[in-house]
C-alpha cells in the first residue's frame, strides 16, 4: 500500500476550448515543452459550453482535479461566452468550497492560441497542487 | 391576527364579487394542529374559509404557473419577491394577477415544535403572544415563540410585501439582517467541518423532491435531475449522487433563490438546505451586487455580466 | 395466548445481549427527529416516541439496493447476484400499525404468482417486536382501516407497556422462540388486569371513522368527477406521502455504472412523481396531481381489496402530519364517504 502511495499520480481532467486554449495545448506539444501527463483534455467549443455539471460528474467519477480553460476575456470566438461562464464558475467554486470540497481541485485560467509556454506551467501549477492535495475523497462516488 | 384574516375576507370578497379574480389563493384552517393550509377559492360562499395566522407558512406564489384565469394571491414578504422573480422570468403575467400583501412577523415551525411536545396529542393551544401555552396528552409545555420562527424568517429582511395591489394591516418594522452573517460564520470553519456539517445533513436525504417541489423558482417542466438523456446526476441515495443534486440545485437557484424557506420547511427530515442557497444569495449579492426579488426592471445576474467581473478566482500565472 | 413480562430497565441490557446475533432495527434520535435505523447499541433505542418519521419498511425494501451486479475480470465477464445469507433481523419497537403493514407487503411481494426472492430472503430472516401505543397520535387513524393501537396483527411479540414493565404477548413460534432465548418471567394476573385497562383505554381514543367497504363502492363510483381536481389542487406531487408510508411499495430500477462494474440497482420510486408514468412516447396518462393522488387513494382503498382484499393503508397518519402543504387524507377520504360538507367547483 505504501508503495502505491508514493506512486499515486492524480487524475486532471482539463475542459479546453477549441479556439484558444485547446490551441495553446497544441503550441506546448509542437514546441516541446515539459508537462506532466496527468491532464485528460476534453475539447469544447467555448467556456461558455462548460456547464458546470461537467465539472461535478468529473468530481464524481474519479477525477481528482479540474481545469477549465477558456479565451481571455475581450477574447472569446463568440464575444461573450468566456464572460457568462466567469460569473458562472466563480458561482461554483466558491459554492464547492463553501461545502468543504478543498478549493484547489477546481482550477480556472485564461490561456491563449500563442500562449504554450503559459499552458505548461497551467499544467505544472495544477498538478502539483493536487498532489500535494492527494486522492480525491470528497464527492466521489463509491461503488454501492 | 383575527382582524387581518376578516380583512383578507372583506378584499377577497370584493375581488371575486367584482369578477376582477377568478380565483383566490389563500390560507384556511389546517386539519392538524398548528397548521395552515393552501386553499383555491372560487365561489363567494367559502370566502369565510380564508384565515391568516403563523402558521402560513407555504409560498403560495409557486401555484400561480399553475392555476389558470386571473389569480388573486395572498402574499408575504417573501412570496412577493418570489413573484417579482416569476415576473421577471415570465412564469406570469402581471396583468393576471392581484396581488393581496400581508405584513408577516414571521411563521412559527410547526415540526420544531412537535418535536418540543415530542409529537404527542396536542388538545390546546393557547396564545399569549410571545408564548404558547401548548396542553395535551401528558403534555403541558411553554413554547417561546421567538425560538420557533422558521431560520429563513429570523433573518428576513423582507417582512413587508415588495410589490402589492391590496395592502392589508400596518407596515411592520424590518430587521437588520441583510449581512448574511450566518453565511460567513459558517465558511470560517474549517473545511473538514463544513463537509462533516454538509455530509451529514445530506446523508438523511430521501429524494423525495419537496424542497424542489415547494419552491416558487423551481417550476421547470423538466427538472435537471429527472433527465434521463443525458442522465445528469446519478438516482440513487448515495451521497456523492444526493450532494450532487443539491449542489446543482442550488447552482440552478443562484441569483434566483428569494430565501423563503420553503424548501427546508417541506422536508420531511428537516435538512438544512439553505445552508447551500444561502451561500448562492450571499455570494450573488457580494460578487455582483444583486439582491433577489426586488427590482423588477433589474435583469437576472447570470444573465448578464460586466467585462470587469471580479477574477480574483482565476487561476493566474 | 402465552405472557411474559419485562422490566423496563432491563431491555438496554437484551438488546445488546441480542446485537451479535441479530441485525437490530429500532427507532432512534438523529438530529432531533425519530427515525428507524440499524443500531449499533441497545442504548441508542428511543422507547417513549409517538411515531418515527421513516416507516419500518426499510428493513425489508430498503430505498436503494443491488440486485445483481456484473464485472470484467480480465476477459471473462461475471455476474454476481447479490443474494447473500441474511443475518437474522430484529425490528423492535415497530408500531403495531407498522407491523401490520409487513402483513400487506407479503400480499405484494410473497404471491404465489410471482415471489420476490430479494423480499423473501429479508422477510424470512425477520422477527417483529411491537411496542402498542398508549398514546395514539393526533393523526393516528389504525381503526379506520383494520387496525387498533394494540392490534397484534404482524407482529411476533406485542408489548404492552404497564408503568415499569412491559407485558409481552408471546403471538407466533418465531416470537416465542425469542421468548425462550431471553429467559423471561410468566405474569400474574394482576398484571394481565393492568395490561386490559390499558389496551381499553388507548382503543377508546380512536373510533373508526368510516366502514372501508362502503368507501370502496364510494371510491369506485367517484373515478371521473371534478371532485379529485378540487381536492388535491394544492399538492405539490412530491415523494413524501409514499416514500414515508409503510405499505407504499412501488420502485424503480436502474443500471449504474461506477469504476467498471455495472450494478442493476432497484430503488425506490413514487407514484406522484410525473416521471412514474411517463411513456417513451412523451404521452403520460397520469398528467398531473390529479390523477397521481387519485391512483395513490385508488389504489390504497379499492384496487388492495380487489386484488389482497385488505386495505393498502394502516392509519400511520405519516402522510398526514408529513405532507408540506397538509393535504390531509381523512379528509379527501371522508369527502368521498359523504360526511364532508359538499365539495364546490
Ligand atoms: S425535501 Fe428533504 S428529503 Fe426530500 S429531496 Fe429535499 S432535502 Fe431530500
Ligand atoms: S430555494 Fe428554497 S429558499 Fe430559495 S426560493 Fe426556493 S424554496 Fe425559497
Ligand atoms: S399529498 Fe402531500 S406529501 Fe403527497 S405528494 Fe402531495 S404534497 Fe407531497
Ligand atoms: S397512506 Fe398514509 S396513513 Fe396510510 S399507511 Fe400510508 S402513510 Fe400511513
Ligand atoms: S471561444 Fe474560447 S472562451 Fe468562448
Amino acid at each position: 500500500m505504501g508503495n502505491k502511495e508514493t506512486s499515486w499520480e492524480p487524475k486532471i481532467i482539463a475542459f479546453l476550448c477549441n479556439w484558444c486554449s485547446y490551441a495553446g495545448a497544441d503550441l506546448a506539444g509542437v514546441g516541446r515543452m515539459q508537462y506532466p501527463a496527468n491532464v485528460r483534455v476534453i475539447r469544447v467549443p467555448c467556456s461558455g459550453r462548460i456547464s458546470p455539471f461537467f465539472i461535478l460528474s468529473s468530481l464524481q467519477n474519479g477525477a481528482d482535479g479540474v481545469l477549465v480553460s477558456g479565451c481571455h476575456p475581450g477574447d472569446c470566438h463568440y464575444l461573450t461566452g468566456n464572460y457568462s461562464a466567469r460569473r458562472k464558475f466563480a458561482l461554483l467554486k466558491s459554492q464547492l468550497e463553501h461545502i468543504g470540497i478543498e478549493k484547489e481541485r477546481v482550477q480556472f485560467t485564461w490561456v491563449s492560441a500563442s500562449e504554450g509556454g503559459k499552458f505548461a506551467e497551467v499544467i505544472n501549477r495544477v498538478t502539483e497542487t493536487v498532489k500535494a492535495l492527494g486522492p480525491a475523497k470528497r464527492l466521489v462516488k463509491k461503488c454501492l | 391576527m383575527t382582524d387581518v384574516s376578516n380583512k383578507i375576507r372583506e378584499e377577497a370578497g370584493k375581488l371575486l364579487e367584482k369578477g376582477e379574480v377568478d380565483v383566490i389563493i389563500g390560507f384556511e384552517k389546517g386539519s392538524i394542529p398548528l397548521s395552515a393550509t393552501p386553499c383555491f377559492i372560487r365561489n363567494e360562499a367559502d370566502i369565510e374559509k380564508l384565515i391568516w395566522n403563523e402558521y402560513c407558512g407555504n409560498n403560495l406564489s409557486l401555484y400561480l404557473s399553475k392555476a389558470r384565469g386571473k389569480i388573486g394571491i395572498i402574499a408575504k414578504g417573501c412570496d412577493t419577491r418570489a413573484i417579482v422573480e416569476l415576473i421577471k422570468e415570465k412564469q406570469v403575467q402581471r396583468e393576471r394577477i392581484v396581488i393581496i400583501g400581508v405584513p408577516c412577523e414571521g411563521m412559527l415551525d410547526r415540526k420544531r415544535i412537535m418535536i418540543r411536545c415530542q409529537s404527542r396529542n396536542i388538545t390546546g393551544i393557547e396564545d399569549q403572544g410571545r408564548q404558547l401555552l401548548i396542553t395535551g396528552d401528558s403534555l403541558n409545555v411553554a413554547v417561546e415563540k421567538d425560538e420557533f420562527f422558521y431560520p429563513a424568517c429570523q433573518v428576513c429582511a423582507n417582512r413587508n410585501p415588495v410589490m402589492c395591489d391590496v395592502f392589508i394591516g400596518n407596515t411592520i418594522e424590518e430587521q437588520k439582517t441583510d449581512e448574511f452573517t450566518d453565511v460567513t460564520d459558517f465558511n470560517e470553519k474549517p473545511s473538514e467541518e463544513r463537509w462533516a456539517y454538509i455530509t451529514d445533513e445530506i446523508d438523511r436525504c430521501i429524494r423525495c423532491y419537496a424542497c424542489r417541489n415547494a419552491c416558487p423558482l423551481c417550476y421547470c417542466k423538466e427538472c435537471f435531475v429527472d433527465a434521463t438523456q443525458p442522465q445528469w446526476v446519478g438516482k440513487t441515495i448515495e451521497q456523492s449522487d444526493t450532494l450532487s443534486f443539491h449542489i446543482m440545485r442550488s447552482i440552478h437557484l443562484a441569483g434566483r433563490c428569494i430565501e423563503c424557506g420553503a424548501c427546508e420547511r417541506a422536508c420531511p427530515v428537516m435538512v438544512d438546505i439553505r445552508k447551500l442557497n444561502r451561500k448562492m444569495s450571499a455570494d450573488v449579492k457580494n460578487m455582483f451586487g444583486y439582491k433577489t426579488g426586488l427590482d423588477i426592471d433589474q435583469p437576472a445576474p447570470l444573465s448578464v455580466f460586466k467585462p470587469d467581473d471580479s477574477e480574483e478566482f482565476i487561476l493566474d500565472i | 395466548m402465552d405472557y411474559r413480562i419485562i422490566k423496563k430497565s432491563k431491555i438496554t441490557e437484551y438488546l445488546n445481549n441480542l446485537i451479535n446475533e441479530y441485525v437490530i432495527f429500532a427507532p432512534i434520535e438523529k438530529d432531533d427527529i425519530v427515525l428507524y435505523d440499524r443500531i449499533k447499541s441497545g442504548d441508542e433505542v428511543i422507547l417513549d416516541y409517538s411515531n418515527s418519521v421513516n416507516s419500518p419498511k426499510e428493513a425489508v425494501i430498503p430505498q436503494l439496493e443491488t440486485l445483481i451486479s456484473c464485472k470484467n475480470n480480465e476477459d471473462i465477464t461475471c455476474v454476481k447476484e447479490h443474494l447473500d445469507e441474511q443475518k437474522r433481523f430484529l425490528l423492535f419497537g415497530a408500531r403495531p400499525c407498522d407491523a401490520r403493514s409487513l402483513l400487506f407487503l407479503d400480499k405484494v411481494f410473497n404471491d404465489e404468482k410471482c415471489r420476490d426472492v430479494y423480499y423473501m430472503n429479508r422477510r424470512n430472516a425477520l422477527t417483529i417486536i411491537s411496542l402498542g401505543c398508549t398514546r395514539p397520535q393526533e393523526t393516528c387513524f389504525c381503526t379506520t382501516t383494520g387496525g387498533s393501537p394494540f392490534s397484534s396483527e404482524g407482529s411476533d411479540l406485542l408489548f404492552v407497556d404497564i408503568g415499569d414493565d412491559y407485558i409481552i404477548q408471546v403471538i407466533t413460534e418465531k416470537g416465542a422462540e425469542l421468548v425462550e432465548k431471553l429467559d423471561l418471567e410468566n405474569t400474574q394476573n394482576d398484571e394481565l388486569t393492568k395490561m386490559d385497562i390499558v389496551i381499553n383505554k388507548s382503543k377508546a381514543r380512536i373510533e373508526p371513522e368510516m366502514e372501508l367497504k362502503i368507501l370502496k363502492d364510494k371510491l369506485d363510483s367517484s373515478f371521473e368527477g371534478s371532485a379529485w381536481e378540487i381536492l388535491t389542487e394544492k399538492c405539490l406531487s412530491c415523494g413524501i406521502c409514499t416514500y414515508h408510508c409503510p405499505t407504499c411499495h412501488c420502485f424503480d430500477m436502474i443500471d449504474e455504472e461506477t469504476k467498471g462494474k455495472v450494478e442493476r440497482i432497484r430503488l425506490w420510486d413514487s407514484c406522484q412523481f410525473p416521471h412514474f408514468t411517463m411513456q417513451t412516447s412523451g404521452f403520460n396518462p397520469r398528467p398531473t396531481y390529479k390523477e397521481r393522488y387519485r391512483q395513490r387513494i385508488m389504489h390504497k382503498f379499492s384496487y388492495c381489496f380487489d386484488n389482497y382484499n385488505m386495505a393498502g393503508c394502516v392509519g400511520c397518519g405519516r402522510c398526514v402530519s408529513q405532507c408540506p402543504v397538509n393535504l390531509d387524507i381523512r379528509q379527501v377520504l371522508t369527502a368521498f364517504y359523504g360526511k364532508h360538507e359538499e365539495i364546490r367547483l
